[in-house]
């Protein structure tokens, strides 16, 4: 009994230094949605569930070299054509983004959106993030030489290709962000011409698994994974699982990710059905993006009254 | 014995003494203006806050401020995202806090801005530091105007800065806040 009363009494002292005129700290906005799941829009080459804010512009520039088993000769394959990609997609809403692309390889322009459903919430109410991504694109190669076509040719629908992945991620803690990729990709029309694994076919299914592990306050690892899921397409044989690693470092305005992958794709369609090497044979590439973030709405840092982002 | 501790209990929390309006009225805000200037090499920039929650209570000579540092923007999200989760880390360490007292005189009664400076302990990153500022308080039909600003290493308080290629964060952050504080007459 008297432990307690002492207890007791000790407790309200220390109500007291409250109660003497400090202020109760309380949050602005009690449950905020879990921020950085990814470090940038991409993870190596997929995209991720991370959004762009409204007026707010990414642009990126991708490479991947060739193959590294090619020895010191090449510089471990950056002698080798690289393979380049840049984008620029725009935030219209909190929620949708859309943009354009061009790849070197098949010279290849595209067009992509993403649309975030979900945002896993930090109460966990919200326990995962949910976003779709849709990419149309054509391929822009002189494709003339190839005859035996007809009168018509090769026309601009054979040149098209779309992929389309629904992304469901979580962040599990601080460091381990994991997120799972059903994604479909259809060539219209595929052939020797077209840089995909197999030339017969057109349309491919895929599971593409992204993760990042966060090593230090601004440097993660990253893993991406594509493995070739039997039965969904009509020849998986030709058809080998991608694997990438990296590592992402954020410099306070940049996002670098420097990986090692075994496909020479830097985007969804031909990621999926393009070829790839065998990681555990060398036979993958050196490749890096760089991502920049810039607000096309100015004027809020002159301390105009600011929504807070709920 | 029990009811003793407890009326004991209430008398110390303040809820009796705030029950027969014993307290004393302090100048509450919760849309105070706070921001930050980060003058590098490569980068200006600014992070802005109307949600400083702030008191001065002149009777009691106590000065206490407080922001959800969720809430500063500097113009792009991504940065903003970055700010909160690997140099702020916000998740932690929600808030930046100040309590002290004025250590200047300040005439209530009298009219335009008078000079003030402030001492007590700062805390931001889950370091506390004390530290001395400097502002001008006056007062205003609603309350009281408070300007005020002071200089922020980030090294003092173990926030993290990038060291690779990009200088684009400065170490010495110019923190100002502005709040117009009104009466409490409750």
């Amino acid at each position: 009994m008297k432990t307690r009363t002492a207890g007791l009494l000790i407790l309200s002292f220390l109500f007291v230094d409250a109660a003497m005129g400090q202020l109760e700290r309380r949050p602005v906005v009690t449950d905020r949605p879990v921020e950085l799941t990814f470090m940038a829009p991409r993870n190596i080459n997929l995209y991720t569930v991370e959004n762009l804010s409204k007026h707010e512009l990414h642009y990126s520039i991708m490479h991947t070299f060739g193959e590294v088993n090619t020895g010191i000769s090449t510089l471990y394959g950056l002698d080798g054509g690289a393979n380049i990609r840049f984008s620029f997609e725009y935030g219209f809403t909190d929620r949708f983004s859309a943009g354009f692309g061009r790849s070197s390889m098949d010279k290849y322009v595209d067009i992509t959106s993403r649309l975030h459903i979900l945002r896993q919430k930090q109460s966990g109410k919200v326990p995962l993030s949910v976003s779709l991504v849709g990419s149309a694109g054509v391929n822009t190669s002189e494709l003339g030489y190839i005859t035996g076509l007809g009168k018509e040719g090769y026309r601009f629908y054979d040149r098209l290709s779309f992929a389309a992945s629904l992304l469901i991620a979580r962040k599990f803690n601080d460091r381990l962000s994991l997120q799972l990729a059903p994604t479909v990709v259809n060539f219209n029309r595929v052939g020797q011409e077209i840089s995909v694994a197999d030339p017969s076919v057109n349309t491919y299914v895929a599971l593409g698994v992204s993760g990042r592990y966060k090593v230090a306050s601004r440097t993660a690892v990253s893993l991406q994974y594509i493995p070739v899921i039997p039965g969904l397409v009509t020849d998986p044989e030709n058809l080998s699982y991608n694997l990438a690693v990296g590592i992402d470092i954020e410099t306070g305005g940049h996002v670098f990710q420097m990986f090692f992958t075994t496909s020479r794709a830097l985007n969804d369609q031909y990621l999926i059905a393009g070829p790839n090497g065998d990681f555990f044979d060398s036979e993958f590439r050196f490749g890096f993006n760089v991502n920049r973030l810039f607000s096309l709405r100015r004027g809020r840092d002159q301390g105009v009254k600011v929504e807070v982002e709920k | 014995m029990r009811s003793i501790i407890i009326i004991l209990t209430l008398f110390l929390t303040g809820i009796l003494p705030g029950l027969s309006g014993v307290m004393a009225q302090p100048y509450l805000t919760e849309s105070g203006y706070a921001e930050f200037e980060s003058r590098a090499p490569l980068l200006t920039f600014k992070g802005t806050s109307d949600h400083l929650n702030g008191l001065i209570d002149l009777e009691k000579n106590m000065i206490d401020f407080y922001l959800d540092l969720n809430t500063i923007d500097t113009g792009i999200r991504l940065r903003n995202r970055h700010m909160r989760d690997s140099y702020l880390e916000t998740g932690k360490y929600p808030y930046a806090e100040f309590t002290g007292r004025l250590t200047t005189l300040f005439d209530p009664d009298r009219s335009g801005l008078q000079d003030v400076i402030a001492e007590g302990t700062f805390q931001i990153h889950g370091v506390e530091r004390d530290i001395r500022v400097e502002g001008t308080l006056e007062v205003t039909d609603a309350g009281l105007l408070l300007n005020a600003g002071w200089s922020v290493k980030l090294a003092d308080y173990n926030i993290d800065r990038p060291r690779v290629v990009f200088y684009e964060l400065a170490d010495e952050q110019r923190v100002t806040i502005r709040a117009e504080l009104v009466l409490n007459d409750q």
